[in-house]
């Protein structure tokens, strides 16, 4: 199929398959994604972070891990573009690998706290009454747990370490995603669309699952886009205090903690995952408000 | 047996005592209509009727069965609904042939293909409408989705709720057409709410005119037609109906 | 029109565009009518045009439309190139408009009074009080009963039909002399809407005022208007006078009257309007 006929197959009037119309309207929204420069600014970081995730042994330079005592503290040259730490570790690979961990961390905070958020708030927003009442109760207790707190309760009651760190985040980053979700829930229950659905014999359940929650997926998706930003942050904060990724993994935040004593005579020790750091954040931000301009039903079509 | 027997239905929410001790009967294959202004309750009666409002009282009987605040699943294939506002009445992320495609898959009804098929061509809607998404369509074009929704469960009761009140006029001649053309081939029932008179007068063989949540009168269309309503706030609305007439507009009142 | 006497607005060759991303959309194309004073109603499908027409004559129609036309005149003075200064000063002063919806088109956190006291303040020089007793008088030409309590009101607070009311005691109380109308009495009920028509109507012909009547409803607008413009697709099919709407000759009109269902004329199936590509030019 040539690139024209493609076109003209996504963009067709008469769809004449399920997959035809879904494909379709996923192209108009990425035309319209496109428009925007930022937003493909965003989109473009994210993909060079997952891609040097994806390849980090062939990018890095070095092996993260390798210490060199006679090569502590070099400033960024040509073998090391990005310079060694005090182990006289190549900062580059470190960094490179980094991201690893990154994407771990957020992939896994978004993947267990949106659908969860989602559910529960769906469910407490169309059921309203004494559902409402207790799902919303839940979600405010955990909404009351300061992060970092939790995350030092964890640490002393478990070992440190990126998992936990990772669970503490998770714990307590789901409460608004049920808050936004029952909002949206409260509205959609009232429409006629699911009045005629109720009218077709369906189960609260179904109701739920099928025709409420895909209405609140988008600003999901937009929310959880733009909090990646928040949660890798708040690893990085962690793994500064030492509650996250323990040494020698090369987490970011745990790099600019070991590197802060160094950091007026050599800077780029805490510098290199610093700026990665604000990169990455400033990516998925970029990005999510993309996705908010072409995902956001109050535009008019 | 009468299709639909209401008697002393009362519904209130919270203060509002929005129906009063309404009663009517409706036959198998008549078309029955409710016209009232805003506020006269119709539309509650109709969704009671519909098991959408649970806060009723009185007795409500369909088909020869009493219902209570659970209709069973039974009740859904018999009994279906056609909403007011075509933009809101179909899900906005649905395809229509996936809205089309649900209420089978509620009552696990096989050959969903030639059910869709079948009851697109029933509102005259052609194949290459089935995919598309509601904000691809038209109002009329949203509202015949809607009648074919209502009608692939083959329903034997036909609830409208001002089905053509948000179309333009000449959308609206096609929809009731259809309507009209469907309830002869399939031998429905209806029951039809509108604020517009002239609708109502034209689809129904029996009118109910309601007011603050009583029904006022029970007349044919014909009596109405000649110009005999019984009952002065028919005369009124007969009246209202007909066009501006500055002489009449003065002597209008408020009826409570 | 009356004879002899000026037209209060005249409008020649009105054309609307709109620049999409998908391409240009001609929403009024070439449309052309006089206003005297008297009521002229437009009526129209959706997408006719007959709204963007009356947001036009204000310049109020939002970017990215374009307006163009050969003439554009109040009274005469030239509203194309007029300034917006000198557009404010028509705005609400000279010709005002009023909406469908008063729930929308009614500022909710200020009392119906004070809101039609500022639209009185902005365009005479008065005090408080002035504009307050001034607000009252109109309150009680719109037929409002107890205008003193309903001044206090919010717009939550007041009914569809009284909303209306207040929403043309706001744009009369500055004695414009065009008042244009969009689907003014839409979202009324139907005795409702005659009482407020009853009312428009005095106090158009007691003022000597010109009234566009923009509404979709052909019936309403052949008992409540003096002429008709018919429009379809951003032009006009006709313009008829409303006593002689039943022998007008264009195919849309007579297609239009002929699909509503009529109390007095029982038909089993209503006939339906068949397009004619020809009315749009094509």
């Amino acid at each position: 199929m040539t690139a024209s006929t493609l076109r003209a197959w996504l963009l067709s009037d008469a769809p004449r398959s399920r997959l035809q119309a879904r494909a379709g309207q996923a192209y108009l929204r990425w035309i319209s994604f496109k428009t925007n420069p930022l937003a493909l600014v965003g989109l473009a970081i994210v993909v060079v972070l997952l891609l040097m995730a994806a390849f980090a042994p062939l990018i890095a330079t070095h092996d993260p891990l390798a210490q060199s005592l006679d090569h502590r503290l070099r400033p960024p040259s040509a073998t090391n573009w990005f310079g060694t730490d005090a182990l006289g570790r190549d900062i580059f690979s470190r960094v490179v690998h980094g991201t690893r961990i990154t994407l771990v961390v957020v992939l896994f905070v978004v993947v267990t706290v949106g659908p969860l958020g989602l559910l529960i708030g769906a469910t407490a927003g169309y059921a309203g009454g004494w559902v409402d009442t207790v799902l919303m109760r839940v979600t405010d207790i955990f909404l009351a747990f300061p992060r970092l707190i939790l995350a030092l309760a964890f640490v002393a009651a478990l070992k440190p370490g990126i998992e936990n760190a990772v669970i503490a985040i998770a714990l307590t980053a789901w409460p608004p995603y049920a808050r936004v979700a029952r909002a949206e829930a409260m509205v959609i229950r009232n429409a006629d669309y699911i009045a005629a659905v109720r009218l077709q014999g369906a189960s609260a359940t179904r109701i739920v699952l099928l025709h409420v929650m895909p209405l609140c997926t988008p600003s999901l998706i937009v929310r959880t886009t733009l909090d990646m930003a928040g949660i890798i942050l708040t690893a990085a904060g962690l793994g500064f205090l030492g509650l996250g990724a323990q040494p020698p993994l090369p987490e970011w935040g745990a790099m600019i903690a070991t590197g802060r004593e160094q950091i007026f005579d050599q800077w780029w020790v805490a510098t290199a995952p610093g700026i990665a750091i604000c990169v990455v954040a400033l990516g998925f931000n970029l990005l999510g408000d993309g996705l908010r301009d072409v995902l956001d039903p109050k535009q008019s079509q | 047996m009468s299709a639909i027997h209401v008697d002393g239905l009362d519904v209130r929410f919270g203060e509002t005592h929005a129906v009063r001790a309404a009663s009517f009967v409706v036959a198998e294959g008549e078309s029955f209509g409710i016209v009232g202004e805003s506020g006269s309750g119709k539309s509650t009666v109709l969704r009671a009727l519909a098991g959408l409002n649970p806060d009723w009282t009185g007795r409500m009987e369909v088909l020869g069965t009493a219902q209570g605040r659970q209709r069973p699943r039974s009740f859904y294939a018999a009994v279906q609904m056609v909403f007011q506002d075509p933009f809101g009445s179909l899900h906005p992320r649905q395809t229509v042939d996936r809205a089309l495609a649900e209420p089978l898959a509620i009552h696990g009804l096989a050959d969903a293909e030639a059910r869709i098929e079948r009851v697109l061509a029933e509102v005259q809607l052609g194949p290459g409408f089935r995919f598309r998404y509601p904000h691809q369509l038209s109002g009329g074009q949203r509202q015949r989705v809607a009648i074919a929704r209502a009608l692939i469960l083959e329903p034997r009761i036909l609830l409208l709720d001002e089905p053509t009140s948000a179309l333009d006029v000449s959308i609206q001649a096609e929809v009731l057409n259809l309507l009209a053309e469907l309830r002869l081939r399939l031998g429905l029932t209806f029951v039809l709410v509108s604020h517009n008179l002239a609708v109502v007068a034209h689809m129904c063989e029996r009118i109910a005119v309601m007011n603050a949540g009583r029904i006022v009168e029970e007349l044919t269309t014909a009596s109405l037609r000649a110009g005999t309503p019984r009952e002065a706030y028919t005369r009124q609305l007969l009246l209202a109906s007909r066009g501006y007439d500055r002489a009449a507009a003065a002597q209008f009142r408020t009826f409570d | 029109m009356s004879a002899g006497a000026a037209p209060l607005l005249e409008v020649d060759n009105l054309h609307i565009r709109f620049h999409t991303r998908t391409g240009i959309v001609e929403a009024v194309r070439g449309l052309s009518f006089t206003l005297g004073r008297e009521k002229l109603g437009v009526v129209g499908e959706s997408g006719s045009g007959k709204s963007m027409t009356g947001r036009a004559i204000l310049r109020l129609v939002p970017p990215p439309g374009e307006v163009r036309a050969d003439r554009l005149a109040f009274k005469g003075q030239d509203l194309l190139t007029l300034d917006e200064v000198g557009m404010r000063a028509i705005r609400g002063r000279r010709i005002s408009m009023v909406l469908q919806d008063p729930k929308f088109s009614l500022n909710p956190v200020m009392t119906v009074g004070d809101q039609i006291a500022e639209a009185y303040r902005l365009h005479h020089k008065v005090g408080r009080a002035a504009a307050r007793a001034r607000t009252i008088d109109m309150l009680a030409a719109v037929k409002i009963r107890d205008p003193k309590r309903v001044y206090d009101l919010y717009p939550h607070e007041v009914s569809g039909g009284m909303g209306q009311r207040v929403m043309i005691a706001m744009m009369l109380i500055p004695e414009p002399d065009i008042i244009i109308a969009d689907e003014p009495t839409s979202a009324l009920d139907v005795t409702v809407q005659m009482q407020v028509l009853a009312i428009l109507d005095d106090l158009v012909t007691q003022r000597g005022m010109g009234l566009i009547f923009i509404s979709h409803d052909l019936a309403l607008v052949s008992s409540f208007c003096d002429r008709i413009l018919v429009m379809y697709g951003g032009r006009v099919m006709e313009t008829v006078e409303a006593r002689a709407l039943a022998s007008a000759t264009h195919p849309y009109t007579r297609g239009l009257l002929a699909c509503l269902p009529q109390l007095d004329d029982p038909a089993a199936t209503l006939p339906t309007l068949q397009r004619d590509p020809a009315w749009l030019g094509r």
